[in-house]
C-alpha cells in the first residue's frame, strides 16, 4: 500500500512537471511583454535613452532575455520556493492576492458540499429503494430539471424571486457596507449575504449527483447478494445499509472525491454572479484584465487539486473495495 | 368485479376510436394485447430499442419538442435572418407585445393631432384630450404617460383644451387653444422645461419634438429652442428669426421653410444638412428622418439631402402619378401625400416602415402622421389606419435588436457549437476507447493516464483559460469555431472509459477471435466488428453529451469567454442580464432565452434517459 502510494506520487510529479512545460509555453506565446509594461509609465518622465536603460534593465531583472529552458528552470526554481509571480492588477506577489479569495471559495463550498452530501445521499438511496414509486418518479423530474437548467438560470430566477420581489436577501456582496458588530453578528451578516448563493448553489448540484447515487444504488439492489440477504431474514435497514450501500459506493466513489475536490472550484459562477470575493471571480477577473500570472497560478493550483483527487479516488477504491486493496 | 372495472371493461370494448387518440397511439406507440395462442413477433434489436423508446411517453414527448424547437432554430433564420451589425438606441430595452400603434378607442374617429415617438405616440382627439398609448416607459423612473405635475397642487396639471401634441425621443409636449406650451418626460437635458419667454408667447403656431430638444415656432415666424444644445446644432440668432413658417427636425439639426418658400439651416455649423440643395424653386413642404432633410417644391419635386445612405435608401423617390404635395419623414423613411390623395413611401423598411398595405391604398387618407418606424393614415371618414413597427413579440435588449430574432438565430449556434463540440469528442472518445481497450498493455495505460488526468481537470475554468488565452486575438467567427473545438477536447473522458469497458468484455468473444483467425486486419477488427456493438452506448451518451455541451457553451459565453456579441447564442444573450437593474425591470432579456435554453436541454437529457432504458438489455426483462 506505502509503496503503491509512493509511486503514484511519483507519476504525481511527473504529470505535474509536464503541465507546467506545456502551461509556460502556452503563457510564453502570449503577445505581451511584461518589461514594456512595467516601465511605460515612466515614458514620459524619462529622456528616450534613460527610458531604453530602464526597459532593458527590467528585462534583464525579469530575465526576459534568457533562452527559453533557462528561464523554464529559473520558473521551476521559483515555484519551489513559492514564488508563483507578481499580479500586474494589485501590484503585489501572486501568492499574496490569491489567498483570500482560496479562503472565501473554500468557506462558501465547504458548506454547499456539507449541505448537498446531506440531503443527496439519503434522496438517492430512497429512491433507489423506493423504485418506481410516485416518490422517486417525482424526484427523477426535478433532478432532470436541475440538471438541465444552468446554475446561472437558477441564480437569476432566485435572485429574481428572493431578493428583487420579496426583499428577503441581499442582491450580492458578502457583507454590508461599514458592518460594525460582535464576532457573532459579523458572522450571522455573512450568512444571510451568503444564504442565496448557498441556496442555489445546493440546488444545481444536488440533482447530478443525486441521479447517479440512485443509479448506482438500484444497481446494487438488483444484485442476487441482496436477495440472499433478505432471504437470511436480516432487517430491511442491514439490507439497504450494510449490504447494498457498500457495494454501491464503488461507482461513487469517484464522484463524490471530484465533489470534495470541488470545493476549490465549484463557484465560478456563483462567485460572478453575486459577486462574491471569490477565487472563480479572481479568474474571471485576471482574465479580463490579462493579469496571466494570477490566471497561471489558480490554473496550477487546479492542476494540482485535480492530481490530488485522482490519488485519492486511486487509495479510496482500496479502501472501499477489499478486491482493488493493491499491492502492487 | 367492482363497478370500476366494469367500467373500464366497457371502455376497452369501445371499438371506435378518436383521431386524437389514435395519432396518440401512432406517436407514442400502444402496446398490442397478444393472446396466449399468438407469438411475439421476432425483432432485430434496433426495432426493440426503438420499439422500447417510443413506449416511453416522457421520453417520446422530450423527443417531439426538442424536434420542434430544433427544427424552428434551424429553418426559421433562413426566413428571418439576422443583421449582426444592427443596433437602434431608440428601440432599447422595450417590453415585448404589440401595442405601439394601439389608439385607445376614445379618440378613434375624432383624431386631432398624433405626436410619435420612438415607441410611444400622444394624440389629441377634438374635444381637446390628450391621449398616450404604446410603450411610454422610458425607464424606471420617468413614464411619459405621467402627465406633467402642478408643483403648487401636486396633481396632473389641467391642460385645457389640447390642440396640437408632439412626441420628441422621450418626451411629449402638448399646446392648449390658449397657446399655452406643456412638456413632460425625461427632462435630463431641460427638454422638457418651458423656457420663461413661453409664458408671454401665446400666438403659437407649431410645436415640434427633437431628439432631447423641443422646438416651438410662433405665429409671428420665430423658433424658439430648449433641450439639449450640445448634441443639436441650432443658432438661436439666426437670421431668419420672424420669416419662418414651418419647421423640420432630425436627430441632430434642424431646418426651416420661410414664408417665401426658402428652406434655410437653423444651425451654426456647416455640415451636410446646411448643403441645401441649389435651384429648388419654391418650397411649399419640408421634412426630416433621422439623418436627412427633405423638401418638395411646387412642381412636386423631392429633393433630399443630409447623410443620406444607400443602404437605407432615403434618397430613392419613387416616381409618382401626380404631383406630390406633402412629405413627411419617419426615422430613416418618408412617406409623401400626392394631389390625387395616394401615399407613396421610401426608405428603410426593416419593419416594413415603407411598406404601405393594400387597405391603406384603397382608403381615402387625408392626413399621415409618421414617425420613427411607426405611421398612422387619418382617412376621410376619420378611420386611422397604421402601419409599421407594432412592437416586439418577446421585447428587445439594450441595443434596441429583437430578442425573436436573436433567440431564433442564437438558437441555430448554440446547437450548432452543441453538435459539433459532441462529434468532435464523440470521434475522439470512439478513437481512444477503442484502441485502449482493444490493444491493452502500455497504450491502454498511456491512454488512461492522459484521460485520467484531463477527466480530473476543472472543466469550466479550464474552458475558460483556454479560450481566453488562445482566443485572444481571434475573430469572432474563428472563435465560435474555437469554442466547439475546446469542448470537444475536454470532453471526450467519459465516452472514452465507456468504449473502453465495452471494447474489453467483447473482446474475448468468439466472433472476435473469428475474424482474428480469419487474419483480418487489426483495425478492421476493431472499427467493423467490435465498434457496432457498442453503438448504443455510444448513442446514448453521445445524445446527454449534447446537453452537457449546449449547457456549458451557455455557461461560457454568458460569462463573456465563449461566443461573442454580436454574434448571439442563447447563453451570451444572458450576458447584460447579471444586474438587479436588469433582473427587475428588463425581465424580457433573460426570461426568454432562460427558458428555451431550459426547455431545450431538458427535452435533450430526457431522449437521452430514455435512450438509455430502452438499450439497456435489463429494462426489457419481463
Amino acid at each position: 500500500m506505502i509503496k503503491y502510494t509512493f509511486k503514484r506520487i511519483l507519476y504525481m510529479l511527473f504529470v505535474f512537471s509536464i503541465m507546467t512545460v506545456i502551461l509556460f509555453t502556452l503563457y510564453g506565446m502570449i503577445p505581451g511583454d511584461p518589461a514594456r509594461a512595467e516601465v511605460e509609465g515612466l515614458r514620459q518622465t524619462l529622456k528616450p535613452d534613460e527610458y531604453e536603460h530602464a526597459y532593458q534593465l527590467a528585462r534583464q531583472r525579469m530575465g526576459l532575455d534568457l533562452p527559453k529552458h533557462i528561464r523554464y528552470i529559473n520558473y521551476v526554481k521559483g515555484l519551489v520556493k513559492g514564488e508563483l509571480g507578481q499580479s500586474i492588477v494589485y501590484k503585489m506577489p501572486v501568492s499574496k492576492v490569491i489567498i483570500t479569495p482560496l479562503k472565501t471559495t473554500i468557506f462558501i463550498n465547504i458548506f454547499a458540499v456539507v449541505i448537498g452530501l446531506a440531503l443527496t445521499i439519503p434522496l438517492g438511496i430512497r429512491t433507489a429503494v423506493r423504485k418506481n414509486s410516485n416518490f422517486d418518479k417525482a424526484v427523477q423530474v426535478l433532478t432532470i430539471i436541475g440538471h438541465s437548467i444552468p446554475v446561472f438560470i437558477f441564480s437569476l430566477l432566485f435572485i429574481y424571486a428572493f431578493s428583487v420581489k420579496l426583499g428577503w436577501f441581499p442582491v450580492s456582496g458578502m457583507k454590508t457596507a461599514n458592518f460594525k458588530g460582535t464576532d457573532w453578528e459579523a458572522f450571522l451578516d455573512k450568512v444571510w449575504h451568503l444564504a442565496l448563493p448557498l441556496m442555489v448553489m445546493t440546488i444545481g448540484s444536488l440533482a447530478g449527483l443525486t441521479r447517479y447515487i440512485r443509479a448506482a444504488m438500484a444497481d446494487a439492489l438488483s444484485m442476487d447478494y441482496i436477495k440472499t440477504a433478505r432471504a437470511k431474514g436480516l432487517k430491511e435497514k442491514v439490507v439497504i445499509y450494510s449490504h447494498a450501500w457498500r457495494n454501491a459506493l464503488l461507482p461513487i466513489v469517484t464522484l463524490l472525491i471530484g465533489w470534495l475536490m470541488s470545493i476549490f472550484y465549484g463557484s465560478l459562477i456563483i462567485e460572478r454572479m453575486f459577486n462574491l470575493n471569490g477565487l472563480g471571480k479572481l479568474l474571471i477577473e485576471s482574465l479580463y484584465n490579462q493579469d496571466y500570472d494570477v490566471v497561471m497560478a489558480i490554473q496550477l493550483l487546479y492542476i494540482v487539486i485535480a492530481l490530488l483527487g485522482n490519488l485519492l479516488s486511486d487509495l479510496s477504491y482500496g479502501i472501499v473495495d477489499p478486491r482493488v486493496r493493491v499491492n502492487k | 368485479m367492482s363497478m370500476k372495472q366494469v367500467d373500464e371493461n366497457k371502455q376497452n370494448d369501445k371499438k371506435k376510436k378518436s383521431f386524437l387518440s389514435l395519432l396518440f397511439a401512432n406517436l407514442f406507440g400502444s402496446k398490442k394485447e397478444l393472446s396466449i395462442f399468438e407469438e411475439e413477433q421476432v425483432q432485430s434489436p434496433w426495432r426493440t430499442v426503438i420499439n422500447t423508446f417510443k413506449s416511453n411517453k416522457v421520453a417520446m414527448t422530450g423527443f417531439i419538442v426538442f424536434l420542434l424547437i430544433f427544427s424552428i432554430v434551424m429553418i426559421a433564420p433562413l426566413v428571418h435572418p439576422i443583421d449582426l451589425s444592427f443596433s437602434e438606441t431608440s428601440q432599447k430595452d422595450i417590453a415585448p407585445g404589440f401595442d405601439m400603434m394601439a389608439l385607445p378607442d376614445a379618440i378613434l374617429g375624432k383624431v386631432q393631432d398624433i405626436g410619435v415617438g420612438p415607441t410611444f405616440s400622444i394624440g389629441a382627439s377634438t374635444d381637446g384630450k390628450v391621449y398616450i398609448w404604446g410603450k411610454t416607459r422610458i425607464s424606471s423612473t420617468i413614464d411619459v404617460k405621467n402627465y406633467p405635475i402642478d408643483p403648487a397642487t401636486k396633481r396632473p396639471v389641467d391642460m385645457g383644451n389640447v390642440v396640437k401634441v408632439a412626441a420628441g425621443f422621450d418626451h411629449a409636449l402638448a399646446l392648449n387653444d390658449e397657446g399655452e406650451v406643456f412638456a413632460w418626460g425625461n427632462n435630463r437635458q431641460k427638454q422638457a422645461s418651458i423656457p420663461t419667454e413661453l409664458k408671454f408667447t401665446k400666438d403659437i403656431k407649431d410645436i415640434y419634438g427633437g431628439y432631447q430638444s423641443s422646438i416651438v415656432l410662433t405665429g409671428d415666424g420665430r423658433s424658439i429652442y430648449f433641450g439639449n444644445t450640445m448634441n443639436n446644432d441650432y443658432d438661436e440668432f439666426h437670421p431668419y428669426q420672424g420669416q419662418l413658417d414651418k419647421i423640420a427636425v432630425a436627430s441632430d439639426g434642424l431646418i426651416g421653410l420661410t414664408r417665401d418658400g426658402e428652406v434655410v439651416y437653423l444651425g451654426s455649423q456647416i455640415n451636410a444638412y446646411s448643403r441645401i440643395p441649389e435651384n429648388m424653386g419654391k418650397v411649399v413642404d419640408i421634412s426630416a428622418s433621422a439623418v436627412t432633410m427633405a423638401a418638395v417644391n411646387e412642381d412636386g419635386k423631392v429633393f433630399v439631402w443630409g447623410n443620406v445612405t444607400k443602404s437605407k435608401g432615403e434618397g430613392n423617390v419613387p416616381e409618382t402619378d401626380s404631383k406630390i404635395i406633402k412629405i413627411i419623414g419617419g426615422r430613416y423613411h418618408y412617406n409623401a401625400i400626392t394631389e390625387n390623395g395616394d401615399i407613396y413611401s421610401w426608405g428603410s423598411n426593416n419593419y416594413k416602415q415603407s411598406t404601405i398595405p393594400q387597405k391603406v391604398k384603397e382608403a381615402d387618407i387625408v392626413k399621415v402622421y409618421s414617425g420613427y418606424y411607426q405611421n398612422y393614415g387619418i382617412a376621410s371618414d376619420g378611420k386611422v389606419y397604421t402601419w409599421g413597427l407594432k412592437g416586439y413579440l418577446f421585447g428587445t435588449d439594450d441595443l434596441g435588436r429583437d430578442i425573436f430574432t436573436r433567440l431564433l438565430n442564437g438558437g441555430r449556434m448554440s446547437m450548432t457549437i452543441g453538435a459539433v463540440a459532441v462529434v468532435i469528442s464523440t470521434t475522439i472518445g470512439i478513437i481512444v476507447g477503442a484502441v485502449s481497450g482493444y490493444f491493452g498493455g502500455k497504450i491502454d495505460n498511456v491512454l488512461q493516464r492522459i484521460s485520467e488526468v484531463i477527466s480530473s481537470l476543472p472543466f469550466l475554468p479550464f474552458a475558460m483559460i483556454l479560450s481566453s488565452l488562445i482566443g485572444n486575438s481571434m475573430t469572432s467567427t474563428q472563435r465560435i469555431v474555437l469554442i466547439m473545438v475546446i469542448l470537444g477536447l475536454l470532453s471526450w473522458t467519459g465516452l472514452q472509459r465507456l468504449v473502453r469497458a465495452q471494447v474489453l468484455s467483447v473482446r474475448e468473444q468468439e466472433y472476435v477471435i473469428a475474424a482474428k483467425s480469419l487474419g483480418i486486419k487489426e483495425k478492421n477488427i476493431v472499427f467493423r466488428h467490435i465498434l457496432p456493438n457498442v453503438i448504443s452506448v455510444i448513442l446514448v451518451s453521445a445524445t446527454l453529451s449534447f446537453a452537457t455541451s449546449m449547457l456549458t457553451e451557455a455557461s461560457l459565453s454568458f460569462l463573456g469567454f465563449g461566443v461573442q456579441a454580436p454574434h448571439p447564442t442563447w447563453g451570451n444573450m444572458l450576458y447584460g442580464a447579471n444586474n438587479s437593474i436588469v433582473i427587475q425591470n428588463y425581465w424580457w432579456r433573460w426570461v426568454y432565452a432562460s427558458i428555451v435554453l431550459g426547455i431545450s436541454v431538458i427535452c435533450i437529457n430526457l431522449v437521452g434517459d430514455g435512450l438509455r432504458d430502452a438499450v439497456d438489455p435489463r429494462s426489457q426483462e419481463r
